[in-house]
């Protein structure tokens, strides 16, 4: 048999849905290369007047809020030290190095001139007075940061145990680094707005607004967190962990509360008015914060709420939803001046993207399928015995559990 | 012009009538924006708001046709309220003058009418003379038979009610206009008008003009700076074409062309010389003959000898009108074999222009030249004919342009400036120069081999070098003119084969051959002026004495003799064109009209050199259609003539072809953008221009829009008698109905620039225009017809 | 970025609009000069004979015509559009990789060889002027280039060459004194405001008008140097960068200590170390 065959024969055996975003995944494949061969006027609904589309404002503002997860739940376990959270640390690493790596698939799809993105690290072309600088060396530096703290299971999966002892030591400042990072560049991702001082409407424009990324990131990190865990447990077998989300949904309502805090401070102060002239915008701003923030908010504040399982994954829910709509508020919505023709994503675009959430998810379930990703002692792991990688009773079934997944 | 382009900076009102600037004379409006700097007032008075009533502080609407009302009634404001600068009236102008008893006038006709043949007999039309032919004159102005008193009897009529009934100005427009232009009759104020041919595309388009002229002078605003009656010419060279006869009743200099009545040199130059009695009046045109031969000589040197009269007789001589519109009559007719279009778009250009399609296909050959394959070269395969059909055999020479060949340009202010070329002329395209040289070459042959009366071709002197194209030095060395031979002229004596110095050193003798008197001095011995580009300003005027060479003799302001008082002291000192030194005895400033003293010094002259008596004419006694201009209404008009019985101008047959009011109720106008040239060739085939305006479009009031239902950039048709045509709408507040005697009258404005060909394509407007013309000048009456306007293109 | 703060001997543009003609010369020269392919138009694009619909890849300049009545009155207005030249260019400072230059000479132009094609230029100028190669499959962007290349040689730009009436080319300083020379000659003819004085912090281009700037069809812009609003969040970044570190490597300090304590003990007490524990080690060994 040759490898393509074992290979086909593997993606036989797949549950349909995979099937199904393999295809999506395929889909967008071929609508990318679309997009290469005819040219983004073409091919998108973007033009002069939306530079910017659905491919910055979901694939770039807000996937990178969504994949904070790692470096939120890496600092919880690793710098505040809470053990008992570290197995939530790899799925969230996993998903946020998918994440990131998916960023840059989308960045390189809506730059005009991808083979050039290498340009911004030369030195000469440096420009420090451009938040867009600023975050593409964030991403890269992260993205690189997360592929080896990925790496930590693939050498597991593979035992290579040297490396494996490396990372583990490095495990923790590179929680530290992320964190660093990450703090940079989603607050800059605000910073990209502060530009459009007479576009963005001021419901939204506010010196603040880095601050309000940041911290929004930081708690949606979070939640998705919540999020995959449930989903995991439901859909890939995987044991339920609400008792150690429901930590973070402790965690969780703390930062809403500094983030509103911020964002009242910045509405009364900061921003100058009018706030609602256009009836649109308040009913857009009015779903981001009472659906999206005071709702969930209050939900987390409940302990019944905290305790239950799919009351948790719902708050969750919201907690994201309301940050999608808060970035595309800010980056889409609130951009577009009076009497501007409106701008929707067309066919192709629109399938990108879901082919990129495919991917995302296709990838994660292919990964916890082949890696031990779900390792839910890895101190129980021992790294002492050089000769051979052997690992002890208790981790084998999940692992199975993983491969059963899907 | 009068005066001159740089010159318009120096006034003080500027009144745009009839002409739109800013649109079709955009560097104009460097200088009219120069004087609104320093105060001046601009006035635009045209029909539609346009890019020049934009910029004005006064607009005033008026009814294309009615220009004569509207400064009829000006001039009557001026002269009832006494707004004249009396001083320059009495003395420079025919004011004084007594008229015959016989002349006179009632309800819209002269004396001497006759019905029959639509002309004047103008016997009665003259002064009073008295010993010897003098004129009679009463300076107190108060003999009821003098020209100021006509005057005033004949516009008193022009009450500001009555125009504005008329014209469908604003009455308060009116009155600011008026106060305004007469506030220029203090000395120390000038008001120039900037017209063009919103003023002379009418069938009494001349005494529009006069009217201008006859208001400028009872302001006393002719001969100074910053003042003058100022025609903003067309075509880049039209000056220059005209000054070289490019008009049938002429021949170079302006100089009246012969008629086959004319038998004998003599005879004709005693008919076309006009006599003076008056020993103050110059009379330039006494020296009529000196041009006349001068000109034969040129065209047939040796050949041309007292004996022969300077071959008066292979002169070609008219047989009657060759205006446009007769030779596209004709052309229908079936009355030509052949037809040149050098450089000239007919099938766009020319009124009822379906009826001109027509008309080619009756010849047996065109040669177009051309720098584009125009819509009259390719006639053969417009829209709705099969070229089967037409048997024209059509041959298409590529002519240079402007750049790839050198020569002289006459600007407005006549201005003579040379021109170098700048590149070659790409593919097989030629010079006119070639293309004229190589046709002559030919013909010679042909007629060596024999023909009817063959002289006038094998004895012309054509000597232009032998090279590929005639040498345009040499052409414009002999418009300039030599000398035949030896001569002595006041004690100054000329070699034979030098270059005349000036048009006063020409002689009637044959011993000077000049192809232009008007362009005698524009290349002396001292060189080509032409090329000069000296920008040094001793006036301070802006006259640039040294830069290229203007005619007549250098002189940048006509008439500039009436710039002064009788005694040489300027009018306005602060702008001095030109001023008698009493220590040198000589005239300071620009090239005075004659070296004469002042009026008032013994042997000083008259200002106005040009007229016989010396006199600015307000009663001119020339034209075809009276002394005095009258309002008539346009040959299609949407209302009775509210001023006088006579509805159209008496000296103009009506055409056959005529759109009544009932059918169509609408004012039709044509004009022009900034964005193209004319009949289009030039610029529907220009990428970056057809994308400024790409297609033909009709503009009209929101009024006659919501009332048809047109919306903004619909498919309209446009119909008069002529036919019909279809167009996008451009609905507009700048366009507006006029109330004419009570009734609201609808206007739409058309520009005429589109046609079948070239790469933007439209309907032509002047499938709709008459083909019927001024009563002096044939001009078309391009700017006022009727038609209607209906939702929807020709094919809905 | 530039980081000059005196303006005022930059070459600038002084645009009278009472004084333009909408003769539109200014926009066929720009074509002409820079190469630029006509757009395929059809009737006209908004009020008057407006034409082309907007500035584009193809178009760096264009006259706006307004059209309407206003108390009764007429009103045929003109402006021309084209690149502001913004003394502190919001375009430069937002380009991840430096493609505009704020040139010495004034004009802010464009260096295509580097850009990425992000469009966050685009997103960032006040006045919506660098336009996108929609057209290509690898765009770039495009603008009015100021004619640096004339500039640089002495010459004026094209379409103020052009221009019969109403643009003046001079250092910027010399051109606010004129436009304030002729507000005050003429109060009656301006509104007295010269536009670009600080519109965006200052710009390269200077507007005079008799109409009310928002009747024409100008967007409001912010008074201050748009660079201003991001720097102020980016010039935290180290600081940020190094206070999230050192907070964090604290709390671990502090947060690993327990754990120190305990192991000592337990060394104290001699029992051999779990796996678990020994894991532990690999942390505490960490901080050192
Ligand atoms: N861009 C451009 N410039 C040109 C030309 C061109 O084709 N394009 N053509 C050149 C040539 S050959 C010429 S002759 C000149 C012509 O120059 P203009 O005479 O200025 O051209 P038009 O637009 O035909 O007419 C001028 C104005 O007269 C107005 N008008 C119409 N009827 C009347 C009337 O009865 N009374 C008054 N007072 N106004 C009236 C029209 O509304 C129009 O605005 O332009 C020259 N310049
Ligand atoms: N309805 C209406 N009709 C009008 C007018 C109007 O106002 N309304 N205006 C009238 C007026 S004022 C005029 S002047 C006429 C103009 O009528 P035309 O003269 O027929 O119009 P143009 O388009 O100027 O034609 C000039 C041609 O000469 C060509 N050409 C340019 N340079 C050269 C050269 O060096 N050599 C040669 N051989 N050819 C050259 C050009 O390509 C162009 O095709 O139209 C008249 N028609
Ligand atoms: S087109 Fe030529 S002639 Fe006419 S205004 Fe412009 S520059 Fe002068
Ligand atoms: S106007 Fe826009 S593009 Fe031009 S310099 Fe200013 S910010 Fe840059
Ligand atoms: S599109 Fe090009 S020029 Fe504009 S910001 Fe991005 S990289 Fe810079
Ligand atoms: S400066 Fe140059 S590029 Fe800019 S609009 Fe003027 S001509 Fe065009
Ligand atoms: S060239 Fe000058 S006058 Fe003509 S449209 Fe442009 S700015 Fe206005
Ligand atoms: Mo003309």
């Amino acid at each position: 048999m040759t490898p393509a065959r074992v290979i086909l024969n593997e993606i036989q055996g797949y549950h349909r849905f995979i099937k199904f975003l393999i295809f999506l995944v395929f889909l967008a494949a071929v609508g990318s290369a679309i997009r290469f061969i005819f040219g983004l006027g073409a091919t998108t609904n973007l033009n002069d007047t939306y530079p910017w589309g659905l491919w910055i404002s979901f694939d770039v503002v807000t996937a990178v809020p969504l994949a904070a997860g790692a470096f939120t739940i890496g600092v919880v376990a690793h710098v505040f030290h809470i053990r008992k959270l570290e197995p939530l640390v790899r799925p969230a690493i996993v998903t946020g190095f998918l994440g990131y790596s998916l960023v840059c698939v989308g960045l390189m799809l809506d730059l005009g001139q991808p083979h050039r993105g290498i340009y911004v690290l030369f030195p000469w072309n440096w420009n420090v007075h451009s938040p867009m600088f600023e975050v593409s060396m964030c991403v890269m530096a992260y993205t690189t940061v997360l592929f080896l703290e990925f790496l930590h299971p693939v050498s597991e999966r593979f035992g290579w145990h040297i490396p494996l002892r490396l990372l583990r030591n490095l495990q923790l400042p590179f929680a530290i680094l992320a964190a660093m990072i990450s703090t940079l560049h989603q607050s800059t991702l605000g910073t990209f707005f502060l530009i459009a001082v007479d576009k963005l409407h001021p419901l939204w424009y506010n010196p603040l607004l880095p601050l309000q990324f940041w911290l929004s990131a930081i708690f949606t990190g979070l939640a998705i967190v919540i999020l995959e865990a449930s989903l995991v447990h439901r859909y890939m077998g995987q044991p339920d962990e609400s008792d150690l989300l429901a930590t973070l949904t402790r965690i969780i309502p703390w930062v809403m509360g500094v983030y509103m805090l911020v964002k009242l401070y910045a509405l009364l102060v900061l921003a100058e008015g009018p706030f609602f002239d256009r009836p649109v915008l308040t009913t857009l701003f009015i779903a981001e914060v009472v659906v999206g923030l005071l709702l969930p908010f209050w939900m987390f504040l409940q302990h019944r709420i905290r305790a239950d399982k799919a009351m948790q994954l719902r708050a969750a829910g919201l907690v994201i939803f309301g940050l999608v709509l808060n970035r595309f508020n800010v980056s889409m919505f609130g951009m577009i001046l009076p009497g501007q023709e409106i701008y929707a994503p067309n066919f192709l675009e629109s399938m990108v993207t879901v082919g990129i959430i495919a991917a995302h998810i296709l990838f994660f379930v292919l990964i916890a399928k082949y890696f031990p990703v779900f390792e839910h002692h890895p101190e129980t792991v021992d790294y002492t015995i050089p000769d051979r990688f052997r690992k002890i009773e208790g981790a084998q079934p999940e692992t199975k559990a993983a491969s059963h997944g899907g | 012009m009068t005066n001159h382009w740089n010159d318009i900076q120096h006034a003080d009102v500027i009144l745009c009538i009839g002409s739109n600037p800013a649109e079709n004379h955009p560097i104009s409006f460097k200088y009219v924006e120069k004087a609104m700097d320093r105060g001046a007032k601009l006035i635009s008075v045209d029909p539609r708001y346009t890019r020049t009533s934009s910029k004005a502080d006064i607009y005033a609407q008026l009814r294309p046709g009615t220009d004569i009302a509207f400064i009829g009634g000006i001039i009557n404001h001026a002269l009832k309220n006494d707004l004249i600068h009396r001083d320059y009236v009495v003395h420079y102008t025919n004011a004084s003058f007594l008229i015959d008893e016989g002349f006179d006038y009632q309800d819209g006709l002269f004396s001497g009418y006759n019905a029959e043949t639509y002309s004047y007999d103008k016997g009665s039309w003259k002064y009073q003379t008295g010993a010897e032919g003098r004129p009679l004159r009463d300076p107190s102005l108060q003999d009821p038979r003098c020209v100021y008193q006509l005057l005033k009897a004949h516009y008193a009529e022009y009450t500001p009610e009555l125009v504005c009934e008329i014209t469908g100005t604003a009455i308060q427009d009116f009155t600011a206009a008026a106060r305004t232009l007469c506030e220029t009759a203090r000395p120390d104020r000038a008001a120039t008008i900037m017209y063009a041919m919103g003023t002379t595309q009418h069938t009494y388009g001349t005494q529009n003009v006069r009217s201008y002229a006859m208001l400028q002078l009872l302001l006393g605003n002719i001969g100074i700076a910053g003042g003058g009656i100022n025609a903003l010419r067309g075509e880049a060279n039209v000056q220059g074409s005209t000054d070289m006869a490019l008009l049938y009743h002429v021949i170079p200099g302006y100089l009246k062309s012969p008629e086959i009545t004319d038998l004998g040199l003599a005879g004709y130059l005693a008919k076309i010389t006009p006599k003076a009695t008056d020993d103050k009046s110059t009379n330039w045109w006494s020296n009529t003959p000196k041009y006349v031969v001068s000109l034969l000589k040129a065209w047939w040197g040796e050949k041309a000898t007292a004996a022969n009269g300077f071959a008066f007789d292979y002169l070609p001589k008219r047989g009657g009108n060759y205006s446009f519109i007769m030779l596209m009559d004709r052309l229908q007719q079936g009355g030509f074999d052949g037809l040149f279009c050098m450089g000239t778009n007919p099938i766009v250009g020319g009124p009822d222009s379906l009826a001109i399609g027509a008309g080619l296909a009756k010849l047996k050959w065109m040669v177009a030249v051309d720098l584009w394959e125009t819509d009259t070269s390719v006639f053969w395969k417009r829209p709705g004919v099969d070229p089967k059909e037409i048997q024209t055999e059509v041959f298409l020479l590529p002519a240079a342009s402007s750049v790839e060949k050198q020569g002289s340009v006459a600007n407005s202010g006549r201005w003579a400036q040379w021109r170098y070329k700048a590149v070659d002329p790409p593919g097989e395209a030629e010079s006119d120069a070639f293309i004229i040289d190589q046709l002559y070459r030919r013909l010679k042959d042909l007629y060596a081999k024999g023909g009817v009366f063959p002289e006038p071709i094998l004895n012309l002197s054509w000597n232009y070098g032998d090279g590929h194209e005639p040498d345009i030095e040499m052409v414009a060395r002999e418009i300039n003119g030599q000398f035949t031979r030896d001569v002595e002229i006041n004690g100054k004596l000329y070699k034979k084969g030098q270059q005349v110095p000036a048009f006063a050193a020409l002689q009637a003798d044959g011993s000077t051959l000049s192809g232009n008197w008007l362009y005698c001095g524009s290349y002396t011995d001292a060189g080509n002026l032409m090329q000069r580009r000296g920008k040094e300003d001793p006036t301070g005027l802006e006259m640039y004495h040294n830069w290229a060479w203007c005619w007549p003799v250098n002189r940048r302001v006509l008439y500039n003799r009436a710039s002064v008082d009788p005694d040489g002291r300027p009018w306005n000192p602060k702008r001095t064109v030109i001023a008698w030194n009493e220590l040198t005895g000589k005239w300071e400033g620009d090239v005075p009209d004659g070296p004469w003293p002042p009026m008032n010094k013994p042997d000083g002259r008259y200002p106005f050199i040009m007229n016989a008596e010396g006199f600015g004419r307000l009663y001119a006694a020339g034209l075809a259609d009276g002394p005095f201009p009258v309002h008539y209404e346009p040959m299609e008009s949407p209302t009775g003539n509210l001023l006088c019985a006579q509805q159209t101008n008496p000296a103009v047959r009506p055409p056959a072809k005529l759109s009544n009011r009932e059918k169509f109720p609408c004012i039709g106008t044509t004009y022009r953008v900034s964005e193209h040239w004319q009949a289009g060739a030039m610029t529907r085939n220009l990428p970056w221009l057809v994308e400024l305006v790409p297609d033909m479009f009709v503009e009209m009031s929101e009024g006659l829009a919501s009332w048809k239902g047109i919306k903004n950039g619909d498919m309209v048709t446009i119909s008069s008698e002529r036919g019909n045509i279809q167009a996008r709408a451009l609905v507009t507040s700048r366009i507006k109905p006029l109330r004419i005697g009570g009734r609201m009258v609808e206007q739409v404005g058309l520009p005429w620039h589109f046609g079948f060909a070239g790469l933007a394509k439209g309907d032509s407007a002047n499938v709709l225009t008459a083909a019927v013309g001024c009563a002096n000048t044939t001009i078309p009456e391009y700017k006022a017809f009727l038609c209607s306007i209906e939702k929807g293109g020709i094919e809905a | 970025m530039s980081g000059r703060k005196d303006f005022s001997q930059d070459m600038a543009f002084l645009i009278d609009m009472t004084k333009c003609t909408g003769c539109r010369g200014c926009q066929v020269a720009c074509k002409q000069w820079n190469q630029l392919p006509a757009e395929k138009t059809a009737f006209f694009s908004g009020e008057g004979y407006q034409n082309p619909p907007a500035m584009s890849e193809h178009t760096f300049t264009r006259i706006k015509f307004r059209d309407y009545q206003k108390n009764g009155q007429n009103e045929f207005a003109f402006y021309k559009e084209m690149c502001m030249h913004c003394n502190e260019p919001a375009c430069a400072s937002v380009c991840p990789v430096g493609a505009f230059e704020k040139t010495p000479e004034g004009p802010v132009v464009y260096h295509s060889e580097r850009c990425i094609g992000c469009r966050f230029c685009m997103i960032a100028c006040p006045f919506g002027v660098p336009k996108y190669e929609w057209s290509k499959a690898f765009p770039l962007v495009r603008k009015c280039t100021g004619c640096h290349s004339r500039v640089k040689e002495g010459l004026e730009p094209a379409c103020a060459t052009t221009c019969p009436t109403a643009i003046s080319y001079g250092p910027r300083g010399a051109m606010i004194k004129e436009a304030e020379r002729r507000i005050t000659a003429h109060p009656d003819k301006y509104l007295p405001k010269v536009y670009g004085k600080e519109e965006a912090g200052g710009t390269g281009v200077i507007y005079l008008t008799a109409l009310p700037f928002d009747e024409l069809g100008f967007k409001p812009v912010t008074m201050r140097a748009l660079p201003s609003y991001t720097w102020q969040a980016l010039r935290l970044v180290p600081g940020i960068f190094i206070g999230v570190g050192g907070t964090l490597s604290a709390i671990t300090w502090f947060q690993h200590r327990k754990e120190r304590i305990r192991k000592a003990q337990e060394e104290a007490q001699g029992t051999t170390p779990t796996a678990a524990e020994d894991s532990a080690n690999d942390h505490k060994e960490n901080p050192k």
